[in-house]
This record gives C-alpha cells, sequence and structure tokens, in this order.
C-alpha cells in the first residue's frame, strides 16, 4: 500500500492499529459509561492480569507456582495494616506492599526454587496455606477472619480537578489502566531483553542452558521475585477498591484461578496472554454468577475452561487467536491452499 | 473475497459478543410505578450459593410467603400506603462478596435499606451502604461492634446508618445462661466455634461475662472444613464438659453429635447456636440415637413463656409458615427466620412511621434511637450507647428447645436484656 | 500420651488417607499428572452409594462395589476425552492440570445441581457401636479399617499376580521398554485412571456414613492425599501407604494436643520434606 512516497506494509501495521485503537476505547470507557458494574468488572480484570502476568513469568522459567494469591494477600495486608492502623498515606504503603511482597518473594524463592518441578509447585500450595493461616490466626496484627476494613486513597487535589476516590469508580478505573500499563511495560521489557530470551531458553531446556552457562537459579529467582512486587501491588490495590481484606480472600483457589488465567490466555504472550485469561475468565464467572440457577455458575464454569482447552490447537492458549485471526485475514488465498490431490498422491 | 468474509463474519461474532456483555451489565430498569400502594424495595445480600447456601436458600419460601402477608396490609404513613419488596442478592458469605451484593442491591435494584445477616460480613457490608446513605440494619454486628483501638471497626461517627441486630456474642452469651438455666447441675460448659469467628475479641466479652455471672466454661476452636472432631471432643471430655456450645455451622454441629455418641459421651449434651433447619437432615446424618437430646434455638413466638409477642404477629407468622409449607409441597418447620427478618422490617416500619417519611435517612435513625418498637419477638427499647457508642442496639430472646421423641419441645429461655 | 479413642481415630483418617494416596500414585505414576479432581471422584462415590442405598434400597456392599464400578468408569471416560486430548509433549502437564483443576469446579457444580447443597446422611447404615470399656468405636468405622485392608490385600493381588497387573508396574518403570514388549500404553493408562478413580469412589463410599455426603466433601481429602504422598514419596505406592497413615495419625494426635493449630504444623512438616528431602522417604531421587 503506497501512501505518498511512503510504503506502508498494512500487514504489520494494520493489527497494532487495531490493537492501539482497543487501548484507545478502553482508556475512554468511562466517558462512554458510567456503569459502575461494567467498570467494576474490569477494574477487577486488570487486577488480575496483573497477578497473571507474574504467574505466566514465573511459568516462563519453568516453574509452576500455585501460590501467587499469597504474595496478593500480603500485599493487601501490609497496605491495610499501613494505612489503617498507622495512618500512613495510602500511596506509600501502596509502595511498601510492593516492596515487602517481593522482598518475601526474594527470600522464599532462594530457600523454594531449589527444590525443583513439581516439589516447588507443592511448596507453593503449602506457602499459600501458611499466609492465608497466619493472616487467620495472628489476630493482633491481621485481626483474623473479622478482617480490615480499607480506606480509599485520599483525594488528589491537581490545580482546580478533585480526584476523589470515595466518591467514584472512576478514579480506581484510571488508576488500574495505568499500572496495568506500567506493569505490562516491565514484564514486556523483560520478557526482550536477554534476561526474557535466557527465560525462555531455560525454559524449552533447562539442561542445554545450564551447559551453556546460565545460572538457572538466578534467572528464577528474578522472574519470581519481579512477580512478587507486582503481585504485592496489584492485591495492595484491589484490597483498596474492595474496601476490606480477609484471610479467606486470597486462598488456593484464588492462586488456582490464576493459574487457570495464565493457561487459558495463553502463555506465549505475557501481557496479551494475561490480560485476555483474566478478563475472559473473570467476566465469565461474574456473569454466570448472575444467574438465578446457583451452582449452575460453577458447572459452566469449568466446562467453559476445559471446553476452550479442547478446542484451541494444543499448546496455544486464547491470545494466539489473535495472531491466527489476521493470519487468516492477510493470506492470499492462492498462496497457502494446498489442493487436496497433491496429498493424496503421496499416499 | 475471502479475507473480507473473514473480517466481516469475525467483526459481526464481536459485536454480537460485546453487545450481550454490555446488556449483562447494564442496570436493571426501575420498576414503573404502580398506581396505589408505593412499593419500597429492601435488598438481602444471602448465601445462595456454594457451602453455606442452605441457610439462604431454605428460608426463602418463607419469607416470601411472611412479606405476602406484610403487603396485604402495607404499613401507612399519613394517606399513603406502602408495600415492601424483597430483593435477594448472592454474597457467596464472603465479605468481598457482601460487599459487591451490596453494591448491586443498592445501584442496580434501588434498594432503600439493605438487612443482613452475618456479622463476618458486616463491615464490609457497610463500608458501601453509610457512604451512600442506605439504612443497614444487621442481626449480627459483633465483633466489629465493640469498640476496639483498631480503627476501621465500627465507627459511629463514620457508620451513622448501621442499626445493631443482637450481635453474634450476646446471642451465645444468652444461649448460654439459658442452658445453665435449664441445667443447674451441670459440670462445665464447653464453647466450641471455628477459628473463622476468633477474631476480634467477641469472644473475650463472651467469656467476660459468663464469669460474671459465675459459669464454668472451657473454650475450643476447630479449623473450618473439619469433618473430624474426635480431637476436640476428647479435650471437652478430660476437661470435664457435660454440656458443649457449638457455635458453628451446621454441619460441624451434626458432625459433633453424631461422634461424641460414637465415642461413648452419651451424657454429653450438645447445644446449638441456631434453630434446626431441617429436622429430617439432622435425624439422616446424625441418626435418630444420637439426635434425640441436641439442643437448639428456638424461635417460635408463641411458645415464648418470659417474652410477650402481639398475638397480631404470632398470627401473621403462622399465616406466613402455611403459605410457605403450600409452596414448598411439605411441611414447612423452620422457625429461625422469625427472630430477625420480620423484626428488622417491623422496626424500619415503624421507624418510618414515627419519622413520618420513607426518604430521609437521618429522621428515620433518629426515630430508632432511643425508640421502642413492637416485633415478631416482643417489645424493645433501643438502648447500647455505652456498649457500643450507638444507641442502636436491639435484641432477640434467646430461647432453646430440646429434640425429645424427635421433635423439638421447649426447654428453657433467657430474656434479652437490652445492652447499656 | 494421647488417649486409645485418639489413636482408633487417626487409624481410620490413615485409611482413608492412604486410599486415596494409593490411586492418585497410581495415576501419576502412569500418566505423569496429579489429578486435581481426584477428591471429587470421591464426593461421586458417596454420592452414588448414599442413592444407590435410599433411593434403590441396595445393600452396602453392593452399593460399594457399584460406586467403584460407575465412577471408575466415570474415570476412563475423562482419561479418554480430557485428559489424553489435552497431553502434549513438553508442555504437557500444564493443560492437564489446568483442565482437572476446571473439572473440580464442574463436578461440585454438577453434584450441586443435581444433589442439592444439603448435608446428607447415611446414618442408618451399620449403626450402632462397639463398646470397649473406656471408649467405644463405631461399626462404621470399623468397616473402614476392615475395607481398607481388603482393598490394600486386593491391589497387592492385582499389582503382583496378575498380567493386568505387570503391565501396569511395567509402563510405571519403562513406559518405551514396555510399550516395545507390546503393551499399550494408552490402554494401561486408561485401565489405571479406572482403578485410580475406583479406589477414591469406594473412600468416598465407605466414609459416606461417618460424616455426612455434600459436594464439596471432597476437597480436604485430595488435599490431604497430596500431602501423604508428599511425605510418603511422589512415585512410590508404598509411599502412598506410609505417608497416609502417618499423615492420618499425626493429624489426629497433633490436632489432640494443640487443637487448631494442626493445619499449621502439617503444612510446615511437609514444606520440610520438600526442602530436605523432595522425594519423601520412598520416592527416587530425581535430579
Amino acid at each position: 500500500m503506497m501512501l505518498g512516497r511512503y510504503y506502508i506494509d498494512y500487514k504489520s501495521v494494520l493489527p497494532k492499529v487495531v490493537a492501539g485503537a482497543l487501548v484507545v476505547l478502553l482508556a475512554v470507557f468511562p466517558v462512554i459509561t458510567t456503569n459502575m458494574v461494567t467498570l467494576s468488572i474490569l477494574i477487577s480484570s486488570g487486577i488480575w492480569a496483573i497477578a497473571v502476568m507474574g504467574f505466566t513469568l514465573v511459568l516462563r522459567t519453568g516453574q509452576f507456582s500455585m501460590g501467587q494469591a499469597a504474595f496478593m494477600a500480603i500485599g493487601g495486608y501490609v497496605s491495610a495494616i499501613l494505612t489503617v492502623k498507622l495512618g500512613i498515606p495510602y500511596w506509600p504503603s501502596f509502595l511498601a506492599a510492593g516492596v515487602v511482597s517481593g522482598l518475601i518473594a526474594l527470600v522464599i524463592g532462594v530457600i523454594m526454587l531449589s527444590a525443583g518441578g513439581i516439589y516447588f509447585s507443592i511448596i507453593t500450595i503449602a506457602f499459600g496455606e501458611i499466609v492465608r493461616i497466619v493472616a487467620l490466626n495472628w489476630e493482633a496484627v491481621t485481626r483474623g477472619a473479622a478482617g480490615i476494613l480499607t480506606r480509599p486513597p485520599a483525594p488528589i487535589t491537581i490545580g482546580n480537578f478533585e480526584i476523589n476516590f470515595a466518591t467514584s469508580v472512576v478514579p480506581y478505573y484510571y488508576f488500574m489502566f495505568l499500572l496495568v500499563i506500567m506493569a505490562g511495560l516491565v514484564f514486556r521489557q523483560i520478557d526482550r531483553t536477554r534476561i526474557g530470551g535466557t527465560f525462555r531458553g531455560v525454559a524449552a531446556n533447562p539442561m542445554l542452558s545450564e551447559h551453556l552457562g546460565v545460572h538457572l537459579m538466578k534467572y528464577r529467582v528474578i522472574a519470581f521475585t519481579v512477580a512478587g512486587v507486582f503481585t504485592g501491588l496489584a492485591g495492595a490495590y484491589y484490597v483498596t477498591f474492595l474496601s476490606v481484606i480477609t484471610p479467606l480472600m486470597f486462598d488456593l483457589w484464588k492462586s488456582i484461578q490464576i493459574m487457570m488465567m495464565s493457561i487459558v490466555g495463553g502463555i506465549s504472550s505475557i501481557v496479551g496472554g494475561a490480560l485476555i485469561g483474566a478478563t475472559v475468565l473473570y467476566t465469565l464467572g461474574t456473569y454466570l454468577s448472575r444467574l438465578p440457577i446457583y451452582n449452575i455458575q460453577y458447572l459452566l464454569f469449568g466446562a467453559a475452561v476445559v471446553l476452550v482447552l479442547l478446542f484451541l490447537p494444543k499448546g496455544t492458549g486464547l491470545v494466539d487467536l489473535w495472531g491466527k485471526f489476521w493470519h487468516k485475514v492477510f493470506r492470499e488465498p492462492e498462496e497457502y491452499e494446498m489442493p487436496e490431490e497433491s496429498e493424496m498422491a503421496v499416499e | 473475497m475471502k479475507k473480507w468474509y473473514n473480517i466481516t463474519a469475525i467483526s459481526v461474532v464481536m459485536v454480537i459478543v460485546l453487545g450481550m456483555f454490555a446488556m449483562a451489565c447494564a442496570p436493571k430498569a426501575a420498576p414503573p410505578q404502580p398506581t396505589g400502594p408505593i412499593t419500597i424495595n429492601i435488598g438481602l445480600p444471602m448465601p445462595l450459593s456454594g457451602s453455606a447456601s442452605p441457610w439462604g436458600l431454605i428460608p426463602t419460601p418463607f419469607r416470601e410467603a411472611w412479606f405476602e402477608v406484610f403487603n396485604k396490609e402495607g404499613f401507612k404513613i399519613g394517606d399513603q400506603t406502602y408495600n415492601i419488596k424483597l430483593i435477594q442478592v448472592d454474597d457467596q458469605n464472603t465479605a468481598e462478596g457482601g460487599a459487591a451484593a451490596a453494591k448491586q442491591l443498592i445501584f442496580g435494584d434501588n434498594c432503600k435499606f439493605i438487612a443482613g445477616h452475618w456479622g463476618w460480613n458486616f463491615s464490609a457490608v457497610a463500608a458501601v451502604t453509610n457512604p451512600a446513605k442506605v439504612i443497614f440494619v444487621t442481626r449480627n454486628g459483633s465483633p466489629d461492634a465493640f469498640p476496639v483501638s483498631w480503627p476501621g471497626a465500627y465507627d459511629p461517627k463514620t457508620m451513622p446508618y448501621v442499626v445493631f441486630g443482637t450481635p453474634s456474642q450476646e446471642e451465645f452469651t444468652f444461649d448460654c445462661l439459658a442452658l445453665v438455666d435449664a441445667f443447674p447441675n451441670y459440670k462445665r460448659l464447653g464453647l466450641l466455634d471455628s477459628t473463622v469467628g476468633k477474631g476480634g475479641g467477641g469472644w473475650t466479652k463472651v467469656q467476660n461475662t459468663l464469669d460474671q455471672a459465675g459459669v464454668r466454661w472451657q473454650s475450643e476452636w476447630f479449623t473450618p472444613g473439619t469433618t473430624d472432631f474426635a480431637p476436640i471432643i476428647t479435650r471437652f471430655d478430660e476437661g470435664g464438659c457435660d454440656i458443649v456450645f457449638v457455635a458453628g455451622w451446621i454441619g460441624e454441629y451434626m458432625a459433633f453429635l453424631k461422634q461424641r455418641w460414637e465415642m461413648g459421651h452419651k451424657d454429653m449434651k450438645v447445644a446449638c447456636s441456631g434453630p434446626f433447619v431441617s429436622m429430617a437432615m439432622y435425624k439422616a446424618v446424625v441418626g435418630a440415637d444420637a439426635f434425640e437430646g441436641a439442643i437448639g434455638a428456638y424461635y417460635a413466638p408463641w411458645e415464648l413463656k418470659k417474652t410477650k409477642v402481639d398475638p397480631k404477629y404470632i398470627a401473621q407468622c403462622q399465616e406466613a409458615l402455611t403459605i410457605a409449607a403450600e409452596k414448598t409441597g411439605k411441611p414447612y418447620a423452620y422457625t429461625g427466620e422469625i427472630a430477625w427478618l420480620p423484626s428488622h422490617v417491623l422496626i424500619l416500619v415503624q421507624a418510618m412511621q414515627k419519622a413520618g417519611t420513607v426518604d430521609d435517612p437521618d429522621a428515620i435513625m433518629k426515630a430508632i434511637r432511643g425508640g421502642t418498637f413492637d416485633t415478631t419477638v416482643g417489645k424493645w427499647t433501643m438502648s447500647g450507647a455505652q456498649t457500643y457508642g450507638s444507641p442502636v442496639v436491639f435484641g432477640t430472646a434467646a430461647p432453646m428447645c430440646i429434640i425429645q421423641g424427635g421433635k423439638e419441645v421447649y426447654l428453657s429461655e433467657h430474656p434479652m436484656e437490652p445492652l447499656p | 500420651m494421647p488417649p486409645a479413642g485418639i489413636w482408633i481415630d487417626g487409624l481410620v483418617q490413615s485409611c482413608i488417607y492412604m486410599t486415596m494416596a494409593f490411586g492418585m500414585v497410581l495415576v501419576f505414576s502412569i500418566l505423569g499428572i496429579l489429578n486435581w479432581a481426584h477428591g471429587q471422584f470421591y464426593m461421586l462415590g458417596a454420592f452414588v452409594v448414599y442413592y444407590a442405598i435410599t433411593a434403590a434400597g441396595i445393600p452396602f456392599p453392593v452399593s460399594l462395589l457399584i460406586s467403584g464400578v460407575v465412577v471408575g468408569g466415570l474415570g476412563m471416560l475423562v482419561e479418554k476425552f480430557v485428559i489424553e486430548r489435552l497431553s502434549v509433549p513438553g508442555y504437557g502437564m500444564l493443560y492437564v492440570t489446568v483442565a482437572t483443576l476446571a473439572l473440580v469446579f464442574f463436578f461440585e457444580g454438577a453434584a450441586g445441581m443435581a444433589f442439592g447443597l444439603m448435608d446428607k446422611g447415611l446414618a442408618t447404615v451399620l449403626p450402632g457401636v462397639l463398646d470397649l470399656g473406656s471408649f467405644s468405636v463405631s461399626y462404621q468405622k470399623i468397616a473402614v479399617i476392615i475395607f481398607t485392608l481388603v482393598i490394600m490385600a486386593a491391589m497387592y493381588v492385582v499389582l503382583n499376580r496378575t498380567k493386568v497387573g505387570l503391565a501396569i508396574r511395567a509402563a510405571a518403570q519403562e513406559p518405551v521398554a514396555a510399550s516395545l514388549y507390546g503393551i499399550s500404553v494408552k490402554r494401561v493408562s486408561l485401565i489405571v485412571m479406572g482403578i485410580g478413580c475406583a479406589l477414591a469412589a469406594m473412600a468416598g463410599s465407605i466414609m459416606a456414613p461417618v460424616y455426612s455426603v455434600n459436594p464439596f466433601m471432597g476437597r480436604i481429602p485430595m488435599i490431604m492425599s497430596l500431602l501423604a504422598i508428599v511425605i510418603g514419596g511422589l512415585g512410590s505406592l508404598t509411599g502412598a501407604i506410609v505417608g497416609g497413615i502417618i499423615l492420618g495419625l499425626l493429624n489426629s494426635v497433633i490436632a489432640y494436643k494443640i487443637s487448631y493449630f494442626s493445619e499449621v504444623a502439617l503444612f510446615v512438616l511437609v514444606i520440610l520434606v520438600l526442602l530436605i528431602r523432595p522425594q519423601g522417604l520412598f520416592g527416587a531421587p530425581q535430579k
């Protein structure tokens, strides 16, 4: 396609333009609708997507963490305790939550990642359960099962314009948007740099990578820590949005949910897969919970996930459909169709 | 051209999917205004799915029937008659589910009031209802009701639109006192609750009150989901407990009842903190032998001896039970709902009548504070100024029944003393 | 020293964990995956027995066998139509794991819809207690112990004395060599899945009268059998048995001593095992 003197390769530009249009649409979404329920769904999906990105990154290093929700709990509790009990303003607490989560991930990661494969997964389950039990029983700090009521961040005044979290959901939406973009950029950057390439290599063939001098543990720990930081931030933000944190909010089943969102979304793309997986599954879950026939929710949810997995081509997730869509749109019919007769001829 | 065909097809599909999504998320349209009585919506977040859903689902026929009976007359302010519509939303028995349910009820279903049930759900729901100036009448407020050193718990200054029902711990206290009344020669009272009920200092208050009353007790905790109570039963037995009060869910109570019998502790009486939801279920799970002598809460207002209930309400409740029985096609025996939901609603209604308005939450709250209300479980004056820093607490009589011959038989009753 | 009642109680718990763990290890050693829906087959087995007894009046021992066959068959269907199709070389475990987890939701929802959420009881099956002086044991619990002994004996016979058992053991140890000898690993997988799920179902059935039957009863046995496997060693059948015994007894004794902290103690124990000796007591050391 010629545009003046410049040749624009529409095949690579068009998908990006469409993606960009979607991003713009999402950015102005609160202007189109102030429906609180829709915005809440999008906000929650975005937050879970961040946790899912962390999971996928760790997965890229060949490790299967079933305790990511525990980091959301840690981040949530840290920010809740700091803001509510110690009176520290929200944004420093939010960052502190990420830091504490990251530190814990670092320490736990160094200890736990030395076991391998499935052992690591089981340890993460145990870790998640221990976090939940501690939160439930350490009443002096966490108020036990009663949980902690969180407060919205204080209003921010910029000139004449006030951003008030207490009166509307829209500020939450925009901040989530920023957070997702930031997280997405970080994860994507890690993916593209040498570290990311190394991760892919480690995941594909750990033994070869080790022989090539790659120090496995180091990269696994880095991935786990980065995931811990962002998952902690996501948790800290989520509990403010929900106005409460209880020990039961981030249990094993939420970790499992994160895992499902990652795999269904697709692990080939950390950011895209996480966003699609989180949004689709979270929306599906919420939509199903409106159905008047209770119990059918669990049934349909489980069935939907299994069916999606069965019908996707082996080894891919929903995000790969995006690539396939454009591939199908752009291919010239004459180039790729193999006439059936030639296959028969080979027989 | 094949690729345009593809693009069009996929775009159409996407539009349809997005449309469905938008429709699912769109708020429901407000119902058209009927001529005649004006309908007021009261929202009720309840567990309607998951493992606690029997609490939400089983009483639904009774609730609907009671409002049917109530709406025959409705209530009047001046010349205008009002009817009440009850809207239930699933709260999944979690704090965040409760907050989400409250948001749906207030913003999606235009509920003027929210009624609630569990203590541990209370704070999350209150965090939504108070900024929206929606009065939240909740059955249990504890442990958040206690003035604690934790900011963020119940604070009458930031939560002016909350009305408390019997906080769980107060109800447990009066249940225990009723038990001790019924068995004055008891040796020791065992107290059993799940660790979920442990936080916030609520049980400390119960235990202090029991100490003051001179009750000998021993306290144990179980993890939610426990099915095997042998270790705990043994601990109670070694502590010399001959009555055990289980403040937990139905499943755990049934398991405890059955296992203590099988382990040979047949003379250990076991009481539960709620009414018997379904006698058939208990008999099937526990066994008729072990079920004899089980003790539970008992809310049939026509049986209360120390508390006087207006005959008008007794008749209403009995009519509602009959309608519920017709709806379900079998006798409806569960009277547990009568203690709270109808009596909450009556308090709200009488407060609105006193304030002369349905629209002004501040006026209605003013009418509630310190007012006297006539409900399905007797006449009460709102109190609680000292204990909670808020003058809005009311109580429920604590009656107990015992299973004899497979039937609920009145055992004893401890009238609720309004809290200072 | 905990009283006899606690030891017996622990023994009963051990029996169930043992049976479940055994089934899980069988499936793991052939299919290479942990079946997270294992607890759901436990639950379904209990429901089958419940309806067989209350709706059809079939006596308990026969109902037990029926539940094993029915749910075992269901397990085979799941294997054929879900697990097999999702086993991708390389990332195989990933998709299958997510699928089995999704099946947890599916089965719980299906059971909730089909059977209702209220607890159902079978207290009338094998009622009564055996009085042993200072404590008594219910006949239902004695039945559990007897059942476990019988089942373990049966498994021993099947695995060591029959052709099918030989094929299973061969496929577990050396899949490639076994297929060279004409053993279809696919068929063995199917059979093993059937056996594993049947074991879970029968465990659920024999426990149905002891506690109660509801759609969520499978979650905790699943986690417990997972912990038992870790202690005993992931690939080892003996490990499953020993791990089950240790876990069951420990659980009861610790709960008796320190009440609700037993949860933490068990998880900490498992973490220690995984860090110090990941292969458990009987597993083969992995690289």
